[in-house]
């Protein structure tokens, strides 16, 4: 069931996630009729709304259509109307230059998007952030870059990265740092969810699972449009319990991104080799990370067992 | 090839069957000198045709990765397909002739546990270049001959290439004229019988047709495209009834097999001990004339319909592995409809991958095409019957051990 919808404003809105939003240059806005279409459709379905802005300024006359409906706004770190990066709920930094001197708010979540060289290169200035925020996810765009030779640097990064986690509860701040800290607090898997439980409403007026499926123009995956509704074909292929990899998987943080598996597999439901070993290798971390909170008194009673394998679909094989 | 017979180092059957195989397939050829109405290959063009320097490439990449859980297995197939495959049959000898050479040189795993293996429409079988390799190869060679039956059953979809305007001709005598000197050469040869609407009045006479050409084993399929119109099942029941009358009261049953009758088809399924998928796609290998590497021939460009090529990559790159998940982590109630999660007739009901894919309401291997749920049923009927029947005579003569002892059984699967 839908539960969440989100509402691409732009061609050029910005990314958030794994998928490159290409700057073009004259894009396409979200006609302000499929604008307010998209807001009625979320009333009656009761979803939650996200929208995502882009750079440049919008037209005034959409923010009160906008401002019809509760909501989140995910922005840019840059944007050309700086009051919107004052009321957003998710700012979105494309590098690292941008978030020095950044004037971080409590009340907002930070998203950082990274290659994975990039991120080998200045995870230091991760550290800056984390002590400075309520909540910080880290997206590699790449991920599909990772070899098995790259996860041991990962997993060196992320425990020093785990070292300003610890340092933070110590001093009473319970902050969220997707990449660590999601795992320990979940009980469930709780990924993306993108077809099953979010949808997004793209500035052609048609449905798609996520933004990244209307910017990879990928006509398979246009599940209907704002005037005759939604039509998901294979519904089922989003859900949990039709992905054989990962309905037996434990590394409740991962993203499961289904554009990213349609990529790598071709298939929707089926994640490749790297988002795996990835997820896992992040999994892992946030065990070792738990287990110095718990010595410190935190989270007693949770567990994050031990596991031989960074792939389940080794386990599946077998 | 002579010093591998001096040296008596080839190993019989005995040496391949006992592993799991891996399937190879060279697409040698998308050309085909016949037009046949229910063929699946939809971009069948005379272009395509596999140089030597694409064949060699795939093989150096494939005995270059022995240890490659891909390739580790104890045996292999290769198999050759068209088109026509023996059109090329200049290029399928120096294929074969490089990687005996090849295995032999390296030492691979395979060298004595290696088939080769062809399903022929057999038009040039008797020529000179296609005997002489089979001579040459012969034991580790499995060919089949495509014959659909009787001539009128035959001829009605078997028909040669023509162009507009021309009259058909249908290629049963092309055919029928080297089944002798194929069953000499090859006395457990078996047949694959290829059933679509048109055929089905013809089923019980073509069976028994070419059990009288001395074919002992007929595998016969109905094809698994969305072709059936109303009422195909109750005559396909009816055919398949008559033809159980006449193997056994014929007495065929202790010699000759047709894959439509077996004891193990019509059963529930259990949803956690008989999940496992039906189709082999995924563990096979299939190269075209690009070096192009796909899951199964029937994820190639030129068989599908309505979707684009599965690649899973290429002789330069290799193999991409991601893209094999998806077959290897299928299993049946993931990609089954709840009708067939609960159907009280499951077992036997096959599916084709590469069909699943195709007819597909998007690009995914994860939904099961059901075009042959009717077809599938009526088999069931019919097939109830044949041993009902069977049994209830063997009972009666007291011969229902020795039959057991005895009884012929299906070597080889249809496709």
């Amino acid at each position: 069931m839908i539960k969440y919808i989100i509402i691409q404003l732009s061609d050029n809105a910005v990314s958030y996630c794994h998928y490159v939003a290409t700057a073009t240059a004259e894009p396409r806005t979200i006609p302000i009729e499929m604008l307010h279409k998209g807001i009625t459709w979320a009333m009656k379905e009761n979803a939650t709304v996200q929208f995502v802005y882009p750079a440049h300024r919008l037209p005034d006359e959409y923010h009160a259509i906008i401002e019809s409906i509760d909501h989140a706004k995910i922005v840019p770190a840059r944007c050309d109307d700086e009051q919107l990066e004052n009321v957003a709920d998710v700012v979105v930094f494309d590098d690292y230059a941008a978030m020095e001197g950044y004037n971080f708010r409590s009340t907002a979540a930070y998203v950082l998007r990274t290659t994975r060289d990039e991120l080998f290169k200045n995870h230091q200035a991760i550290t800056g952030a984390l002590g400075s925020v309520q909540r910080f996810n880290v997206v590699i765009t790449d991920i599909d870059s990772f070899t098995d030779d790259d996860l041991a640097t990962y997993a060196h990064i992320l425990d020093s990265l785990a070292d300003k986690v610890t340092e933070q509860y110590a001093a009473g701040n319970a902050m969220q740092f997707n990449l660590l800290t999601d795992r320990i607090m979940l009980d469930s898997m709780n990924n993306c969810n993108a077809g099953w439980e979010t949808i997004a409403l793209a500035p052609d007026g048609r449905f798609y699972p996520c933004p990244a499926f209307y910017l990879d123009g990928d006509e398979d995956y246009c599940l209907g449009d704002i005037n005759s509704g939604i039509h998901i074909k294979n519904p089922q292929l989003y859900r949990l319990d039709h992905a054989p990899i990962c309905r037996s998987c434990d590394a409740w943080q991962c993203r499961r991104c289904t554009w990213l598996n349609r990529r790598l597999t071709l298939d929707v439901n089926t994640p490749g080799r790297q988002q795996c070993v990835v997820a896992h290798t992040e999994r892992n971390a946030s065990r070792r990370l738990l287990a110095r909170l718990k010595a410190a008194g935190q989270f007693p009673g949770k567990e994050i067992k031990e596991i031989t394998y960074l792939d389940p679909f080794e386990i599946i094989k077998q | 090839m002579e010093l591998l017979d001096n040296l008596n180092i080839k190993e019989t059957d005995r040496g391949w069957q006992t592993g799991i195989a891996k399937s190879i397939t060279f697409i040698v050829t998308k050309d085909c000198q016949l037009a046949c109405k229910y063929c699946y290959l939809v971009g069948k063009n005379e272009k395509e045709r596999m140089s030597w320097e694409t064949a060699k490439a795939a093989i150096d990449y494939i005995l270059d990765h022995e240890r490659d859980e891909v390739f580790n297995t104890e045996s292999v197939i290769f198999d050759f397909i068209g088109g026509e495959p023996f059109l090329e049959i200049e290029l399928i000898d120096r294929i074969c002739d490089y990687l005996k050479v090849e295995m032999f040189r390296r030492g691979h795993h395979w060298f004595n546990s290696y088939r080769f293996s062809f399903s022929t429409n057999g038009i040039n079988y008797d020529s000179q270049q296609v005997q002489r390799f089979i001579k040459k190869n012969i034991e580790h060679l499995s060919i089949g001959i495509t014959i659909d039956g009787t001539r009128r059953k035959h001829d009605l979809n078997r028909v040669w290439k023509h162009h507009a305007g021309e009259a058909e001709r249908g290629s049963y005598d092309d055919v029928v004229r080297n089944i002798p000197l194929w069953l000499a050469q090859f006395p457990n040869g078996s047949t694959k019988v290829t059933i679509s609407s048109a055929d089905i009045p013809y089923i019980c006479e073509s069976v028994l047709h070419l059990y009288s050409l001395g074919i002992k084993e007929v595998n016969i399929n109905c094809v698994f495209e969305d072709v059936w119109h109303e009422g195909d099942d109750v005559l396909l029941e009816q055919q398949l009834t008559q033809l159980a009358d006449a193997i056994i009261d014929g007495g065929y049953y202790s010699e000759y097999v047709c894959s439509f009758f077996s004891e193990n088809i019509g059963k529930p399924l259990d949803p956690v001990n008989d999940n496992q998928n039906w189709c082999g796609a995924g563990r096979m290998l299939s190269i075209d004339a690009a070096g192009n590497f796909y899951p199964c021939t029937r994820f190639a460009q030129y068989s599908l319909r309505s979707k684009r090529a599965w690649f899973i990559g290429n002789v330069r790159d290799g193999i991409d592995k991601n893209r094999l998940r998806p077959f290897l982590t299928l299993d049946r109630l993931t990609q089954s409809p709840q009708q067939c999660i609960d159907c009280e007739v499951a077992s036997g009901c096959a599916w084709c991958q590469g069909e699943n894919y195709d007819a597909a309401d998007t690009p995914t291997v994860f939904q099961r095409a059901t075009a042959i749920c009717k077809m599938h049923k009526a088999r069931v009927r019919a097939n109830n019957y044949y041993w009902n029947k069977l049994f209830r005579k063997l009972e009666l003569e007291g011969t229902r051990s020795e039959y057991e002892e005895n009884k012929p059984t299906v070597k080889s699967e249809t496709c």
